[in-house]
């Protein structure tokens, strides 16, 4: 296994670009003095110390080694993040029912066993369930299907 | 006496109608989750944060410790009749209790563990009483450069007694501080990676992180493990335990609830610690230790006591210094903030009401949940047969419709998206989400006071070291960062987890 492509160094990494990005668009902010800081001085006494300890938690995981990183099971995680995305897109456009079938089918498919018969009655007890609780309970403002209700 | 006075006040807010409904649902919410294994306390109290946004202070309070404490009772049912943990906290449990199940004695065991809970909680709660105006009045000495190294201490103690590489936790927090940075500078309006979206010159809003970071990255990984279920569900017969097991169990239960009770107070403490330590104590001390792992009800009794009497005094730092000690916590500050209360030391004096009646409704709550896990715990074992696969989904559509409330608006679908990537990334990488959270939620306040601090002792940063009370902090933090440098210390700590992991 590779030394580089264990938790810890990935992790250092990680750490080492949220530091860079931080520092680089903190930069126009102003530093102002240590008695009257400006908006910029917390941010980069943070991304500074955020990227020493991404270096040093790199350097400790080539030195000691670490666990390797799990391969990542690509399925779920891109489907469950491309269900609330759609959610999103088509909450406010097209209404409650429509986001909601998009996101139980999408979702559903993340797992491993996919009965269509079950999603579909998974759909319709959520579409009532929502509708009742969300619309008629506590009255929030939303449509269910847009243009009808 | 000033004391019954408070308690008096608590109870009348606690018994309000309204108050007392959202304890039972915080407590039949918290139980569900606790007997449902995939979903634990922390990511449910993430996806009802938009929940609470709508109710009153006192009562979105007084629920999401309900779910807290709740989700302690229900992981223990699971624990004893299908050894399966609901949550991290109950897992000692399975050890003796699934063994005491299988000997017939699961209603024993079930009484047991619900008894004892109550007791620890009830202690805890008295506990909480004694504590609280004491450490409101001190902490209302401190000034900002005492509350800036008090933050520090509470960060870095919180690390310490959680799992995993020290390093990377502190790493962690530190990103949590810079997540919490997003947004309009108090003191200078100038906008700080806002990128120009103006939903976020507000800053990020804590609970699509919370949603995202827990509860869609929890999701993910159960999807991806592909849970399953085993083990026969036992039949439960009489909840009477014989005079021999009660016998047994009381003194087991009375070490338990004190040694959680002192480690839940601890920074980064809480259930899960309280539960292990007092398992090995009982281990140590117990005359015929190869009982343990058998079926021994001192097993059942002590940890069952200790997480619950945990899981009551973690409330402490975080009600009366505003200093969150685990995730949970981190989650009600954050709650108190949506709700624009500042957690703190003011909280007491300024809001009598809620600070008392919360702690009166833990009661109110324990003594609930005693009712529903021991008479409806058939119940919550057919809860048990509902497969995943139609629970996830049903998990997601709540948490987007839930963060749609926040604000009636889908940046903030987008926002859970988004950190639910960040939180599988963390998951994959082994970094506790646990830092962050503690972070993000301090870091906004942290900055504020060591601005304060700097600015009346004229930019000279020795302040931190001049006051006494900042000095002490700051010393005890050192010796706690120079501790965890110390190689015997680390193999005590790697020890103390590695029944956890298993």
């Amino acid at each position: 296994m590779n030394r580089f492509l264990s938790k810890d160094f990935l992790s250092g990494l990680m750490f080492i670009g949220f530091g860079l990005v931080a520092l680089y668009f903190g930069q126009k902010l102003a530093l102002g003095t240590p008695v009257r800081m400006g908006p910029g001085y917390v941010p980069r006494m943070l991304s500074l110390t955020l990227l020493g300890l991404g270096v040093l938690v790199c350097i400790i995981a080539v030195v000691s080694g670490s666990e390797p990183v799990e391969r990542p099971k690509w399925k779920p995680i891109t489907l469950v993040t491309l269900g609330i995305i759609c959610f999103g897109l088509l909450f406010e456009r097209a209404g409650l029912i429509p986001a909601l079938v998009v996101l139980i089918m999408v979702a559903s498919l993340a797992g491993e066993e996919f009965k269509l018969t079950e999603v579909i009655g998974n759909i319709v007890v959520l579409s009532v369930l929502c509708t009742l609780v969300f619309k008629v309970g506590l009255g929030m403002n939303i449509y269910i299907l847009r243009g009808v209700w | 006496m000033e004391l019954l006075d408070n308690l008096a006040l608590g109870f009348s807010v606690a018994f309000s109608f309204q108050n007392l409904t959202y304890a039972l649902l915080g407590c039949l919410l918290g139980t569900l989750i606790g007997v449902l294994p995939g979903i634990g306390p922390v990511a449910t109290i993430a996806m009802l944060l938009p929940i609470t946004f709508h109710l009153p202070p006192t009562a979105s309070l007084i629920m999401l410790a309900g779910i807290y404490y709740g989700a302690a009772y229900g992981g223990s049912t699971t624990s004893i009749l299908v050894n399966l943990p609901g949550e991290a906290s109950s897992v000692v449990t399975c050890l003796d209790g699934y063994q005491m199940a299988r000997n017939g004695r699961a209603g024993a065991a079930l009484s047991i563990s619900a008894v004892g809970s109550f007791f620890a909680g009830t202690v805890g709660t008295i506990i909480i009483v004694l504590f609280a105006e004491p450490l409101t009045r001190m902490a209302q000495k401190f000034g900002p450069a005492d509350y800036c190294s008090l933050m520090a201490l509470g960060l870095v103690a919180a690390v310490i007694l959680a799992s995993g590489s020290v390093v990377k936790a502190i790493a962690m927090i530190f990103l949590g501080l810079l997540f919490g940075l997003v947004g309009t500078d108090v003191n200078t309006g100038a906008q700080r990676f806002t990128f120009d979206i103006p939903e976020l010159s507000d800053g990020i809003d804590f609970a699509p992180i919370a949603m995202g970071l827990f509860g869609i990255a929890e999701i993910v990984v159960n999807l991806e493990r592909h849970l399953t279920r085993t083990g026969g569900t036992i039949k439960v017969t009489s909840l009477w335990p014989t005079m021999e097991e009660v016998r047994r169990a009381v003194p087991a239960a009375l070490r338990g609830t004190f040694l959680g009770a002192a480690l839940g107070v601890l920074p980064g403490g809480g259930p899960t610690l309280g539960a292990f330590s007092s398992y090995t104590l009982e281990k140590k001390i117990s005359k015929n230790p190869g009982q343990f792992g058998k079926g021994a009800v001192e097993g059942v009794a002590a940890p069952e006591a200790a997480n619950n009497a945990a899981a009551q005094t973690s409330f402490i730092p975080m009600l009366t210094l505003g200093i969150p000690s685990n995730a949970v916590m981190a989650l009600m500050v954050g709650a108190m903030i949506i709700q624009g209360i500042q957690p703190g030391p003011e909280v007491m004096t300024k809001k009598p009401d809620l600070f008392w009646g919360m702690i009166a409704s833990m009661w109110i709550g324990n003594a609930m949940l005693v009712i529903i896990n021991l008479p409806m715990i058939g119940i919550w074992v057919k809860l048990l047969t509902v497969p995943y696969r139609f629970l996830a989904p049903a998990i997601l559509l709540f948490c987007c419709i839930g963060a749609y409330s926040l604000q009636n608006s889908t940046f903030h679908v987008m926002q859970v998206a988004i950190f639910g990537v960040l939180g599988y990334v963390f998951v994959k990488l082994g970094c506790e989400g646990a830092p962050f959270l503690l972070g993000l939620v301090l870091g906004p306040q942290m900055e504020e006071y060591f601005r304060r601090a700097m600015l009346l002792s004229r930019g000279d940063a020795m302040v931190f070291l001049q006051r006494p009370i900042s000095l002490g902090l700051l010393i005890t933090t050192a010796v706690l960062l120079l501790l965890m440098a110390l190689p015997s210390f680390k193999r005590a700590r790697k020890e103390a987890f590695v029944e956890e992991e298993g």
